[in-house]
């Protein structure tokens, strides 16, 4: 298994400011594929802001991303490469979830069937042709991982993907992400739910305040003694 | 093509739409009817071609809403990552969207204002429009109404705020258009709130031609629409 170590996604001192304020400072770290990679971080660590610069939507003051080797500056997103999810869902409160995802599906080029697949897979299909606005927390974190799904991704980029779902969600998630992974693709994704992380994860990212204090693989906390929860509280200053 | 498609399906997709589809032949209605019936006696073709105007402001305003609607509701990211296709490429095939919606829309308002001020006219005395003015007119506001979409929708992705662009577009129109007026007698002509204003025939000046102004007026769009392609691919989305 020989993709198990390699690199697909990249961060190489990535930074941004926004004014005075750094967001993001000489973020470097690596993202494997066939593992499920979680960036974790307080609030304002940047986590958002790293994620967004990984996938092109953000541009950096400083430092390169790259995706499967090539650089994110010089990429066309494509459905099918990356599929993400950053809050909030980016759908319109006056268009059905149905309508929202056969809009990304047309500019995608991808057939319509696909879009009834993705409700189907995310749980959505009852609810499809109700309007976006009307649907609770949960269901707009469903959208958006439909429409992360919808190109069937060999990488996902997720911010946040747990909030508002209920547990029979957070576990539907769990075993898809690792679905995933088994099947040689690439999962990054943050979360403050330390606690399903890490029952998800394989790999670690830590930030603190714009800048990674800890990489490696869940099992090395593991082998010494502390729970993802205990190293995360003690690599970013917390108690 | 499937980029329109999608831009499309997305501004049609709204209630939005049907706001300002409705809102606009609603205008047109009462256009005619205040035109033709409210204000006086009308004896020249151009007195009489105002009753038929559409409003092109109303078209900047919608394709303003829109475009920047994509920034409140954070529709423009998704759209961005999965369209297999440069941003300004995406954002070129929204301006095309609000074009052909803008096209659509002209052509309701010109229709509505046609049905209602036509057989309005015939009670106003001198000659009737003839087929070539009634042409004109039509050609002229379908043009006003698919370069102000697009302008609006240009306006909307650079300032990425409806609140913001809306006002923005109040001043120009209420402040500084009539500061422009005073400064310099047919200066504002060459503004694109003035150029659209002959193009539709709200205004009527000897200075500029109705061509004349619809090449002011596609200048003034192109150089909004270059600006806002050349903006895209340097920003953020949110």
């Amino acid at each position: 298994m020989t993709h198990r170590h390699t690199p697909v996604l990249v961060a190489d001192g990535l930074t941004k400011r926004y004014g005075r304020v750094t967001a993001v400072a000489d973020l470097s770290f690596t993202v494997r594929s066939g593992a499920v990679t979680g960036f974790f971080g307080p609030n304002g660590a940047g986590k958002t802001t790293a994620l967004k610069m990984l996938v092109g939507l953000a541009r950096p003051t400083a430092g390169r991303a790259f995706v499967n080797g090539t650089p994110v500056d010089s990429m066309i997103p494509d459905a099918r490469v990356v599929g993400v999810y950053i809050e909030p869902c980016g759908a319109h409160p006056g268009r059905s979830g149905r309508a929202h995802l056969r809009t990304l599906a047309t500019l995608a080029g991808l057939p319509r069937a696909r879009v009834d697949e993705v409700l189907t897979i995310v749980g959505l299909d009852e609810a499809a042709g109700r309007r976006v606005g009307t649907y609770s927390m949960g269901m707009r974190q469903r959208l958006g991982l439909a429409a992360a799904l919808l190109g069937d991704p060999q990488i996902l980029v997720l911010d946040e993907p747990v909030n508002g779902l209920d547990p029979r969600g957070i576990a539907w998630l769990r075993t898809l992400l690792r679905e995933q992974a088994a099947l040689g693709r690439t999962v990054l994704l943050s979360s403050h739910v330390l606690s399903e992380a890490a029952r998800t994860v394989d790999d670690v990212v830590v930030v603190d305040q714009g800048r990674v204090v800890h990489q490696g693989p869940l099992s090395d906390l593991e082998d010494r003694g502390e729970s993802l929860e205990l190293a995360y509280l003690n690599l970013t200053g917390g108690n | 093509m499937a980029l329109l498609r999608g831009e499309l399906g997305k501004t049609l997709g709204t209630r939005t739409f049907y706001a300002f589809l409705f809102g606009g032949a609603g205008f047109s209605l009462l256009n005619a009817v205040l035109v033709a019936e409210a204000s006086g006696t009308l004896r020249v073709a151009s007195q009489k071609a105002e009753a038929l105007t559409t409003l092109p402001v109303l078209l900047m305003v919608w394709g303003l809403v829109g475009a920047a609607g994509e920034h409140r509701h954070r529709t423009a990211a998704p759209a961005a990552l999965v369209a297999g296709r440069g941003r300004a490429t995406v954002l070129l095939a929204r301006l095309a969207a609000y074009a052909v919606t803008g096209f659509g829309l002209g052509a309701v308002m010109i229709g509505a204002a046609l049905a209602l001020g036509l057989p309005l006219l015939r009670d106003q005395p001198g000659p009737d429009l003839d087929v070539a003015q009634i042409r004109t007119v039509v050609l002229a506001n379908l043009a006003a109404c698919v370069l102000s979409a697009i302008m609006g929708a240009a306006i909307g992705a650079l300032i990425r705020n409806q609140i913001v662009g809306v006002v923005v577009l109040l001043v120009f129109n209420f402040a500084v258009l009539p500061l422009i007026s005073g400064a310099r007698e047919g200066l504002a002509n060459l503004t694109p709130f003035g150029a659209s204003s002959i193009l539709s025939g709200m205004t009527h000046d000897t200075t500029l031609s109705i061509t004349a102004a619809g090449a002011v007026f596609a200048a003034w769009t192109t150089i909004v629409a270059g600006g806002a392609l050349t903006s895209e691919r340097r920003r953020d989305l949110a």
